[in-house]
């Protein structure tokens, strides 16, 4: 168990604390979303739609940012092997973010009575753009705080002639983060141009810079999960890094297939942009590789599945999914419905979010000083949570593919009579997965928040393993091979081959003519089988770390029961 | 996989190399994009568009401050509550829209729209001289008013002054002009054959597209106060005014026959049969105080002397109701 060697590795505990409570308002905020979304008028003229979602969107965004800078901060000193330079900014990024956050909540609200607070061209309070909905003056104070990042990151790391890969995706990232923000600073009259800069915030954040510090944080909780090779991590990190923005870059052309602007994106936008998933698969082979690199059991089994989950997600939600409806022919299909709401949660929640989870898991036990505690409960909440999040994907592409459907190809455009009614079943599956997803949040945020406050949470599991097991590995729990690796990988991307032609039939004329078999039947195999893929695959993967660590206790020396497990 | 420990690793070459290709992607991708801007593409741009003296500009401020995208999509981007609304001008029409955006809580009716025709700027932007004109013009029109007109909708109802909705349907007279290449897709088949265009329950009786059909259908209510009930739904009152003491857009009705009502230049006036009836025919004559002149369209040219009694026959109706 790795024990604080710096003091300012401190800092990063209150960032993951205030992401969680986040993690828990957007989670509700979301479960109120899904209600309104099967009655429209809850709430209504209270509390409308428009704002709920507004905070569904801004909270996940701040959660997640939380999240990375927590992680940030406590991997900044053991990159840099000196403590964090001026933690008393790194204060003031934790109030200015609170503040924003508290301000957002309030001003977010006055969309209901057209308030948007014009001065000089600019709105002040609230702009109603989808990501961008904060005003001028929280976008100011957002800006400042990515500067007082960037500052600290950059004081911190050694000079750049000795940085290693890892601190190039972190340095390159956190400057990324605050250049791209500048983008989405101003008013624009037409809405083709508005587009057109709104996604350099909404695309390069998420395909640019997130997935940039994700895949450098990946690789170094690796490091210290594994104790994996820096040098083989920072390999990895380097061509994640290159792929993504060779990919990124014009793969931003997916956004201007239809916003107005010309019909040439359309042939960029739909080569480059399938070429996108490339660094995710090179970042999911890698989480295979280091996590078998030694056959020693994992100490922090929550903490591995997070991280385990947030980058199979990103395979399957950014990748596979986002891959299904990147092309021109079949984003025309997909785009404006719920198909999209599908990759979008998978993607966002599940790359991002969970590497948040799966750094507060690793670091809050460090932080509080506790040796081993009781994994049962970040173990259940971890499988309540993917399951969940699996289960919205399915809701959201299942009605999504119903809303293409009803609503392009019939061309009925009444939401209230003709397609929300043939959504229903969708609809109502949503909050039931949501629950499921609900209940788990509300685990994992009760079992951080408490651990080490909690008598029972101080837990010696390897003891309970150790009698349990030392039996010989089943099948489902045996060694998981390269092999095995790559075949269900290539029966997720099978499946997502079935979603993307079930998206493409439309365009078949006896579709068209008001036929919607195939698309439905492409639709009822294709994401079904990729999500159950998933969940199988996170399941072998997990049990096969199981019956390692359970094979391994007996072997490695026969120590204390107490002390086992320990890397 | 190369670069193990040890072994020599070319770093700083391959980091170089890399930002060159990045360099390449990166004037692609702006020389696409300096191309996407020219004028000489033919874009539409909303400082050219406007409506009824209405700027697109103003009414992209307006999008912008309601949070439309928060509900809505446009261009496709946004969130999936209610339908896309880029090209939604060039299917239902500025009168239709003028009908519907102040108290969007409920559908327009026929009466409604034509209550909005009566509107020269509104007609001569639409480029019809009446209703039927209008209904033939923009189907959407015809259709949305066949199968919800009256009825409830699902939107809550918003603060849009008069400023506000003739800046909105000038904006979206702007992004219904635009040329998003081919999208959404134009459907090849007439969607209400299918099975799931069968209405919901209670739009099932809505009243008929037809405008003859006005008041003077075979089934004349027998009393006065279910004339006025009905008047009340089908020249679009109730878009507005709730038969409860809820305010909607204007007063509710009930218990406002015989109250006292409070005008804009502090003097007070009894809502009797004369100011009621002043209030349908010229609605400006007077203005309530809390109320903006300008709203409410005034009905002279649109309902005679008996139907206007038996509307305001309708409301004192209404007086001793609880809300």
């Amino acid at each position: 168990m790795i024990r604080i060697e710096y003091e300012t590795q401190r800092l990063s505990l209150r960032f993951f604390l205030v992401m969680l409570v986040l993690f828990f308002f957007q989670t509700a905020f979301g479960l109120m979303l899904a209600a309104q979304h099967i009655d429209p008028t809850l709430l209504a003229g209270t509390l409308n739609f428009n704002v709920i979602r507004t905070q569904h969107l801004n909270l996940a965004i701040f959660w997640v940012l939380c999240g990375f800078i927590g992680t940030i901060l406590f991997v900044g000193p053991l990159l840099s092997k000196r403590e964090l330079a001026a933690p008393w900014l790194i204060k003031v990024l934790f109030y200015a973010l609170l503040a924003v956050v508290a301000w957002n909540l309030a001003t977010q609200v006055l969309a209901q009575r057209g308030i948007a607070g014009w001065w000089m061209g600019q709105p002040l309070l609230q702009e109603g753009l989808e990501y961008l909905e904060a005003g001028r003056i929280a976008d100011v104070v957002i800006l400042i705080g990515f500067a007082i990042l960037c500052y600290v990151v950059l004081r911190t790391f050694p000079p750049p002639s000795q940085w290693n890969e890892i601190h190039w995706g972190l340095g390159l990232g956190v400057l990324a983060l605050t250049a791209v923000w500048v983008f989405g600073m101003f008013f624009v009259e037409r809405i083709d141009l508005q587009e057109y800069f709104r996604w350099y915030v909404v695309h390069y954040w998420v395909e640019g810079v997130w997935e940039v510090i994700h895949i450098s944080l990946v690789g170094f909780l690796l490091v210290l999960m594994f104790k994996a090779d820096v040098k083989s991590v920072g390999y990895a990190v380097f061509w994640g890094v290159t792929l993504v923005w060779l990919s990124g870059l014009l793969g931003n052309a997916h956004h201007y297939f239809w916003v107005g602007t010309p019909e040439f994106w359309q042939f960029w936008g739909s080569l480059f942009s399938a070429l996108e998933p490339l660094p995710l698969v090179f970042c999911f082979w890698h989480i295979y590789l280091d996590a078998h690199q030694d056959a020693k059991p994992v100490a922090n089994v929550p903490a591995f599945a997070f991280l385990l989950g947030s980058v199979v997600l990103e395979q399957v939600g950014a990748g596979i999914l986002g891959f299904t409806m990147t092309f021109a022919l079949t984003n025309v299909w997909s785009h404006g419905t719920w198909v999209t709401a599908s990759h979008a949660h998978l993607a966002l929640f599940g790359t991002f979010g969970m590497l948040g989870l799966s750094a507060a898991y690793y670091v809050v036990p460090i932080m509080r000083g506790i040796e081993h505690f009781d994994q049962r409960a970040g173990r259940l909440a971890f499988w309540l949570v993917f399951t969940g999040m699996l289960g919205l994907g399915f809701a959201f592409a299942i009605g999504g593919t119903v809303q293409v459907f009803v609503y392009r190809t019939l061309g009925l455009d009444w939401f209230g009579g003709d397609v929300a009614p043939a959504m229903q079943t969708a609809k109502i599956m949503v909050p039931v997965f949501g629950f499921v997803f609900a209940v788990g949040v509300c685990l994992l945020v009760f079992d951080l928040l408490t651990l080490g406050h909690r008598r029972s949470a101080v837990f010696d599991v390897p003891e309970a393993m150790a009698t349990a097991a030392a039996h010989a590995p089943v099948r489902w729990g045996r060694r998981l091979s390269g092999w095995e690796t790559g075949l269900w990988l290539l029966a997720m991307w099978v499946f997502g081959g079935i979603i993307t032609l079930g998206l493409l039939s439309f365009n078949l004329d006896t579709v068209r003519q008001g036929s919607p078999v195939f698309p439905y039947m492409m639709a009822g195999i294709g994401y079904p089988g990729l999500l159950l893929v998933t969940l199988l695959f996170i399941w072998r993967f997990l049990s096969s770390l199981e019956t390692r660590s359970r094979v391994s206790v007996p072997l490695s020396a026969a120590p204390l029961p107490s002390s086992a497990g320990v890397v | 996989m190369s670069c193990k420990p040890g072994e020599p690793c070319h770093e700083g070459v391959k980091r170089r190399r890399a930002l060159a290709v990045l360099g390449l992607m990166a004037v692609i991708f702006l020389a696409l994009s300096a191309a996407s801007f020219v004028d000489s593409r033919g874009q539409v741009v909303p400082s050219t568009v406007s409506y009824a003296g209405h700027d697109a500009v103003a009414g992209k401020r307006v999008f912008q401050a309601y949070n439309c995208m928060g509900c809505h999509t446009i261009v496709g981007n946004g969130a999936y509550l209610g339908p896309d609304l880029t090209k939604l001008y060039g299917k239902v029409g500025p009168a239709w829209m003028e009908a519907f955006l102040p108290s969007a809580g409920s559908w327009p009716t026929n009466g409604a729209v034509r209550l909005q025709l009566q509107n020269k700027a509104v007609a001569a932007d639409a480029g019809v001289d009446g209703l039927d004109a209008y209904l033939e013009k923009y189907p959407d029109a015809a259709e949305r008013i066949s199968r919800r007109g009256g009825h409830a909708t699902q939107m809550p109802n918003l603060a849009l002054s008069r400023e506000e909705v003739g800046a909105l349907i000038a904006f979206l007279k702007y992004t219904s002009q635009m040329d998003t290449e081919g999208w959404p897709p134009v459907p090849k088949v007439d969607g209400l054959r299918f099975p799931q265009a069968k209405p919901i329950p209670h739009a099932a009786q809505s009243t008929p597209a037809t405008p003859a059909s006005l008041s003077t259908g075979p089934a004349v209510p027998s009393s006065k106060v279910a004339l006025g009930e009905e008047l009340a739904k089908e020249n679009g009152c109730t878009a507005c005014h709730a038969p409860t003491k809820e305010k909607l857009v204007g007063p509710g009705w009930a218990g406002l026959y015989g109250s006292t009502v409070k005008l804009a230049d502090n003097s007070t006036v009894v809502a009797d049969d004369a100011y009621l009836t002043e209030k349908i025919l010229k609605p400006d004559a007077r203005v309530v105080a809390g109320y903006e002149a300008g709203v409410m369209p005034p009905f002279a040219d649109i309902l005679d002397a008996d139907q206007v009694a038996a509307i305001v026959a309708y409301i004192r109706s209404l007086e001793g109701r609880k809300p």
